[in-house]
C-alpha cells in the first residue's frame, strides 16, 4: 500500500454514502498520508449531509463543499492520522511484533490490534535461511504409505525374526510419535512473520504421521504384532516432550535424536528381511534427513548469532542425561531385536555376527553424531562430550 | 477512591467499565464504578454525593446543570460527543422534498428521553417553523430511562421508514452513518432530508463538592487512554470513541432551550 500521495481526486457519481460510495471513498483515502487531501465530486445531494458526519466519526477533516458549473459538488476531505496501517515487512523482521497477529508478512497492519501469545519472535532463533528451500523439498518429496511401499513382498518369517521385526517397528513408531508431538508444542508459539518455519514443521509432522503408519503396518503385516514399550524409551521421550525452549528441542530432537535415527534406519534397510521393510526404512530415512538438515540449520544459525547458546545446549544435554542416569543402556528388547534382525534369525552362529553388527551400529551412531555436532558449530571436544552424554534410547 | 456512576444500558457496560478501571489501576489511580439501571437514579445519586462522578447523557447533564444552577463541574466527553447532529430522513416517494412539507405526514421519532432521536430534532424543526401540531408523530418509546443510549428506538424509526409505516423519521447521525456503513440502509428507499445544527452529547459530571484532587485524578486517568494501545482500544471501541476530549458547555444550549420549552 502506498501512503505517499498528497492529493487524490475521486468521482463518486450519484452514489449515496450508504449506497456504495464508501467502497470508493475509503480505498481512495487509504492512498493518502495523514494530512493529504481528497476531492470528491458527487451529484448526490445526500452526500453533503452524510459526508461531514462520516468524517467526524472516522476522524477525517471535512474541509467543505464547492458547487461546480455543471451542478455537481466538489467535497474536500483531509485524511486524519488515526488508525493508519503500518506498512508490513517484506523480509522476516529481526524481531516480530506480537500485535500483528496472524497478518501475513507484507500486509499493512492497523495499529491497536490485540497482543497474541507468540513467544518465538526473534528471527535468528527461529528462521534459518535454508527454511524456504527445505520446505520446497519437503512438499515435492511426499509419498503415500499404501502406494509407495511394496507390501506384497512381505512373506512369513521364522518366529524369532518376526518378533524381532515387530519389536523394532514398535520402537520406531513409539519414537516417531514423540517426533510428532514435540514440534507441535512449538508450532503455535512461532510468530507468523516466520510462517515458513511453521509450514516446514507441518510437513515434518505429516512425515512423522506417515512413518507411524508404515511402522505399525509392517509390525502387523507378518502376523507377529507389536512388541514392548520400555521404561527407558518412555523416560527419554518424556524428557523431550517437557522441553520448553524451541532451539533446545530442535537440537535434542532433530540434531541428536533424528540424526541418530538415520543410522538406525540405515541398519534396518541393510538387514531388512523383505523389500517392503527395506523401502519403508529408506523412505523414512530420506524424510528424516530433511528434518535433521532443518534442525542443523536452525541450531547453526542460532549459534552464529548467540555464542552463549553453546553453554545452554550443553546444559540441556547434561540435564537430560541426569534424568536418564538410571537407564543402563539401549532398552534390552530393542538391543535383542536389532541383534536378531542382523542375524537373520536365532541361529547362534548368525547371532554372533548380529551382535557384531549391533556393536558397530553403536559406534557408527557415535561417530556420525560427533560429525553432525561439529557441523553445527561445536568443537571436536565439545562434540565428543555431548555425543557420549546422548540418551541410550537413540532419540 | 474515585467512585464513578454509569448506566448499564447494555451488558457491555460491565466490560467497558472494568476495562477503564484496569486502565486507571495501571496508572496508579484508585477508581471503582457503580452501575445504575436508569439516568434518573444516577442523577439523584450524584446530587446526593453518593458517587463522585457520573457518566451522563446530554439530558442527564442538562438536568445536573439546572439542578446545581450551573455549579456542577464538567470533566470530559468523547470525541464523538462533539458536534453531534440529528438527521431527518424520508422515505423516497413519500412526497416530502423539504422539512416544510412534513405537515400532513407521519414522522417516526425515538424514545421521549432520547436527545438525538426526539427532543432535539423536534426542537430544531419547531425553530425552522415546522408546525408540529399538523405532523402525525409515531413514537417508539423503547428503553425509557436509558435516554436513547441503546439505540433501539432509532433502529425502530429506520425500520418503520423501510417498511412504509412512516414517511419520515428522526435519528442521530451516529446510528445513521453506522447503519449505512454496515449496509443496513436501503438508499433506494430512504434518503436524508435535513440535518439539524450541531449539538453535544454525553459528559462526565462532578459536583462542586467533589474534591478537586479527585476530579483532577479522574481527568488524568481518562485522558491517558490511547487508541494506539491495544487494551485501551478495545474499551474505546466498545464505548464508541477514539479519544477523550476536554469538556465544553456551548454544545448544550439547544437542549436547554428545548427543556425550557417543555417546562412552559
Amino acid at each position: 500500500m502506498s501512503t505517499s500521495m498528497s492529493v487524490v481526486a475521486l468521482d463518486g457519481g450519484d452514489l449515496p454514502l450508504g449506497g456504495g460510495l464508501l467502497a470508493l471513498l475509503r480505498p481512495a483515502l487509504s492512498l493518502l498520508r495523514p494530512g493529504g487531501q481528497l476531492a470528491l465530486i458527487s451529484s448526490a445531494p445526500s452526500v453533503a449531509q452524510d459526508l461531514p458526519a462520516w468524517c467526524r466519526v472516522e476522524h477525517h477533516a471535512y474541509l467543505g463543499a464547492e458547487a461546480m458549473a455543471d451542478g455537481r459538488t466538489t467535497h474536500r476531505i483531509e485524511r486524519g492520522s488515526l488508525g493508519v496501517p503500518r506498512a508490513g515487512d517484506a523480509a522476516p523482521p529481526e524481531r516480530a511484533d506480537p500485535s500483528t497477529g496472524f497478518a501475513p508478512r507484507g500486509a499493512a497492519v492497523e495499529p491497536g490490534g490485540p497482543v497474541y501469545p507468540f513467544t518465538l519472535v526473534e528471527r535468528d532463533h527461529v528462521i534459518p535461511p535454508e527454511t524456504g528451500s527445505l520446505y520446497e523439498q519437503a512438499i515435492t518429496s511426499q509419498w503415500v504409505a499404501a502406494r509407495d511401499v511394496p507390501w506384497a513382498t512381505v512373506k512369513p518369517l521364522p518366529d524369532a525374526l518376526e518378533r524381532a521385526l515387530g519389536q523394532t517397528m514398535t520402537f520406531l513408531a513409539e519414537n516417531e510419535l514423540s517426533a510428532l508431538y514435540v514440534p507441535s508444542n512449538f508450532l503455535p508459539r512461532i510468530h507468523p512473520a516466520y510462517a515458513e518455519v511453521a509450514m516446514f514443521l507441518a510437513t515434518q509432522l505429516n512425515d512423522e504421521a506417515r512413518h507411524i503408519e508404515v511402522f505399525l503396518r509392517r509390525a502387523r503385516a507378518g502376523g507377529g504384532g507389536l512388541g514392548v514399550s520400555s521404561v527407558t524409551t518412555s523416560q527419554s521421550l518424556l524428557s523431550l516432550l517437557e522441553l520448553t525452549d524451541f532451539t533446545e528441542a530442535a537440537f535434542l530432537l532433530s540434531v541428536l535424536g533424528e540424526g541418530t535415527f538415520l543410522d538406525l534406519l540405515k541398519y534396518v534397510e541393510r538387514f531388512a528381511p523383505d523389500e517392503a521393510t527395506r523401502v519403508l526404512a529408506e523412505r523414512a530415512r530420506v524424510d528424516e534427513t530433511r528434518h535433521v538438515h532443518f534442525g542443523l540449520a536452525h541450531v547453526r544459525h542460532a549459534l552464529g548469532h548467540d555464542p552463549a547458546l553453546y553453554g545452554r545446549l550443553e546444559a540441556a544435554v547434561r540435564k537430560r542425561a541426569a534424568t536418564m542416569a538410571s537407564a543402563a543402556g539401549v532398552p534390552a528388547p530393542l538391543a535383542d531385536a536389532l541383534t536378531i534382525l542382523a542375524a537373520g534369525g536365532a541361529d547362534p552362529r548368525g547371532v554372533r555376527k548380529g551382535h557384531e553388527a549391533f556393536r558397530e551400529l553403536m559406534e557408527t551412531m557415535h561417530q556420525n553424531r560427533m560429525k553432525r555436532l561439529e557441523h553445527a558449530g561445536f568443537s571436536p571436544e565439545q562434540a565428543k562430550t555431548l555425543s557420549d552424554l546422548h540418551t541410550p534410547n537413540f532419540m | 477512591m474515585i467512585l464513578v456512576g454509569a448506566v448499564a444500558y447494555d451488558p457491555k457496560a460491565v466490560t467497558i467499565w472494568e476495562g477503564i478501571r484496569d486502565h486507571f489501576s495501571a496508572q496508579g489511580i484508585a477508581m471503582d464504578f457503580v452501575l445504575f439501571s436508569n439516568y434518573e437514579r444516577q442523577v439523584e445519586s450524584l446530587l446526593e454525593g453518593k458517587i463522585d462522578v457520573a457518566w451522563n447523557t446530554p439530558l442527564a447533564h442538562a438536568r445536573i446543570r439546572r439542578r446545581t444552577k450551573n455549579e456542577s463541574v464538567s470533566l470530559g466527553m468523547r470525541d464523538s460527543d462533539r458536534d453531534f447532529r440529528a438527521k431527518i430522513v424520508a422515505r423516497r416517494g413519500a412526497g416530502i422534498p423539504t422539512i416544510q412539507s412534513l405537515p400532513g405526514h407521519t414522522l417516526a421519532v425515538g424514545s421521549r428521553d432520547s436527545t438525538q432521536a426526539r427532543i432535539l430534532p423536534l426542537q430544531f424543526l419547531r425553530k425552522e417553523g415546522v408546525d408540529l401540531s399538523k405532523v402525525k408523530i409515531l413514537p417508539f418509546d423503547t428503553d425509557v430511562g436509558k435516554h436513547g443510549d441503546t439505540g433501539t428506538s432509532e433502529l425502530e424509526v429506520l425500520r418503520a421508514l423501510h417498511e412504509g409505516r412512516a414517511d419520515a423519521g428522526a435519528v442521530g447521525d451516529l446510528i445513521w452513518v453506522n447503519e449505512q456503513a454496515a449496509g443496513h440502509v436501503d438508499s433506494s428507499k430512504v434518503e436524508v432530508l435535513w440535518a439539524t445544527p450541531p449539538f453535544d452529547h454525553c459528559m462526565f459530571d462532578a459536583m462542586p463538592s467533589t474534591p478537586k484532587e479527585k476530579r483532577d485524578l479522574f481527568q488524568k486517568g481518562l485522558f491517558s487512554m490511547k487508541w494506539e494501545n491495544p487494551r485501551d482500544r478495545r474499551v474505546l471501541e466498545l464505548e464508541g470513541l477514539k479519544m477523550w476530549m476536554a469538556p465544553r458547555e456551548e454544545g448544550y444550549a439547544s437542549l436547554h432551550e428545548a427543556l425550557d420549552h417543555d417546562e412552559k
